[in-house]
């Protein structure tokens, strides 16, 4: 295989250079799950465009009420240590930070973790919970879409073939905003999570306001635990009925069998795990 | 790998019984399939694309019918198919089964997958998703068409 | 393409397509044999190199994406210190992982000069050794920042 490697300067020029080669090309961003592919044999493109020279693709700001725009192009590591992870969302920091090594980390990117979707990764499944939205490219237009919505299937987006993501935003928090990741490991603290729980609740005088759990690892995508959302939302938090709530979220889940466990242990683990989230943010 | 599916269907039993035994017909059904043609008696070459993420395979292979019992409405098929992009192999066997209901038909579908070379780098889960994605997709497509 | 990298302070001009690996071009075509491949899937840490001063997997990094930049491997890191640490601390045996658990423990120490327990222990967290179990690493890098 000798593939063409393309370095567009530019955003529109990059969308330009997919459509223009379609099937037969490939997005680099970190490169980490680009790499396994192709040593795998399962891609072979013919056209290979590196987005790492794209005008502020690693991007990092933060707005006056919390909201942060990372971009696509920002390694998880770069991302972690960013001033605005830190001062707004030390909670999607603590995230990131659970993706395999230090090594992965400081290659990956969090939109190529995206766009790749792989429903066993941690980025996905954090953002969905913090409610982002994925800035899209596609030539000279760009939309906004709730990241939730963009995993249709595993490894796969419903961003067109032609689309790049740019970066994603996390929306503003309130003082009474809440959020954590919980990621259980079986094998090793660097593996991939055999259940995730990714919390974001808006608690105001003890009444859950708003509440978002999303779990990775047991599905074909990041699954919303939308039965245990819907037992706890509007009412008092009441740490008795907590473990009840997070047992629904079993209803939520399609787990497959696979090494990290079975896909009856999953289930189960789902359960114990989003106990485990909901006190960590609600008790 | 083994795979099952049932679809329930409004429709008397012979209209589907004649649009399953019909591969070519059938075949429009399977999601990704782009070309059916006869090769022999009971006999078809066909090529099936199948996407999972950045990974494209088109399996291209030959489909045979080995049983056939038009009383009882069963029916076996065999499909040899090799990816031509990344070199992996598919060999299936899928059992068909109609039997009458209330109201039309029931049609049961059992297959045995076997998945070689490169393809099986994917992980049995992410295959078996796949498959009952696309036999689920054909019972539902085949209920559509047949009514 | 052509890339132009410095590798341990050299500037190099490198022939390498999307396909190829920092890690073949280190091996292959700059004969520096010292950074190992052990798993080719960035998991054993044996291949790590420092790119930009920041530790990563050579065996997982496309070479395009290091052109302009400055990669230091094993032949390259000053570490005295800790190469002397881990020769008095058993800090390995047969060798093999020690290139990367060098480079690693190297870009700890710029990173955070007086680590926590918990810091040494997160940052060389998937560089395995099959040999010591892992304790002679940790004195070795303790010992090289007490001193």
């Amino acid at each position: 295989m000798s593939a063409e490697y393309h370095e567009p300067r530019a955003w529109d020029e990059a969308v330009a250079t997919l459509q223009e080669h379609g099937d037969d090309a490939l997005v680099l961003a970190g490169g980490t799950a680009y790499t396994l592919l192709l040593r795998q044999g399962l891609i072979r493109p013919g056209h290979v465009i590196g987005l790492r020279r794209l005008p502020g693709a690693a991007r990092i700001d933060a707005d006056a009420h919390g909201g942060v725009s990372i971009g696509a192009m920002a390694t998880h590591t770069q991302a972690l240590r960013s001033e605005a992870v830190r001062e707004h969302w030390p909670e999607l920091g603590a995230a990131l930070a659970k993706v395999a090594t230090i090594r992965i980390r400081n290659q990956a990117t969090v939109g190529g973790s995206v766009a790749h979707a792989d429903p066993a990764s941690d980025a996905p499944v954090m953002l969905c919970a913090l409610g982002a939205q994925a800035v899209v490219v596609s030539g000279s237009e760009r939309r906004r879409a709730p990241v939730d919505e963009l995993f249709v299937d595993t490894f796969t987006t419903s961003l067109a073939p032609h689309e790049l993501i740019h970066s994603v935003e996390i929306p503003g928090r309130t003082p009474w905003t809440r959020a954590a990741y919980l990621k259980y490991t079986l094998r090793s603290v660097d593996d991939y999570a055999t259940v995730s729980v990714a919390v974001r609740a808006e608690i105001t005088d003890g009444v859950v306001e708003q509440l978002r759990v999303f779990l990775g690892g047991v599905g074909a995508t990041p699954m919303r635990a939308t039965s245990t959302e819907r037992a706890l939302r509007g009412r008092r938090v009441e740490p008795r009925a907590l473990g009840d709530a997070a047992a629904l979220a079993r209803n939520d889940v399609d787990p497959a069998d696979d090494v990290r466990g079975s896909a009856a242990y999953k289930r189960e683990m789902t359960r114990v795990f989003t106990e485990r989230a909901l006190r960590s943010v609600l008790a | 790998m083994k795979l099952s599916h049932t679809a329930t269907l409004a429709t008397p039993i012979d209209r589907v019984w004649a649009l399953v035994t019909d591969i070519p017909a059938a075949a429009k059904c399977v999601p990704g399939v782009t070309s059916v043609t006869a090769n022999g008696t009971n006999a078809y070459k066909g090529t099936l694309h199948v996407q999972i993420g950045p990974v494209r395979l088109a399996l291209d292979g030959d489909i045979t019918m080995t049983s056939r019992d038009d009383a009882r409405h069963t029916a076996a098929l065999r499909a040899d198919a090799k990816d031509t992009r990344l070199g992996g192999t598919v060999r299936a066997t899928v059992d068909l089964a109609l039997r009458e209901i209330a109201g039309g038909c029931e049609l049961a579908i059992t297959s045995d997958v076997q998945i070689g070379g490169r393809i099986g780098e994917f992980g049995q889960p992410v295959i078996q998703r796949k498959s009952d994605q696309l036999l689920g997709q054909f019972a539902q497509c085949l209920a559509r068409s047949a009514s | 393409m052509t890339l132009h990298v410095r590798v341990n302070g050299t500037a190099r001009d490198i022939n390498a397509g999307p396909e190829v690996r920092l890690i073949d071009v280190l091996r292959d075509q700059l004969g520096l044999t010292g950074t190992k491949e052990g798993c080719s899937v960035g998991v054993c840490g044996a291949c790590s190199v420092l790119v930009d001063g920041e530790v990563m997997s050579a065996c997982l990094l496309p070479a395009v994406l290091v052109d302009g930049m400055d990669v230091t491997t094993i032949e390259g890191v000053a570490a005295e210190r800790l190469e002397e640490a881990f020769i008095t601390e058993g800090g390995f045996q047969c060798g093999i992982c020690t290139p990367g658990q060098i480079v690693s423990a190297v870009a700890l120490l710029m990173a955070h000069p007086r680590p926590s327990d918990a810091e040494i222990s997160d940052w060389m967290t998937g560089n395995l050794c099959r040999c010591t179990g892992y304790r002679g690493i940790e004195r070795a890098i303790k010992k090289a920042v007490g001193e």
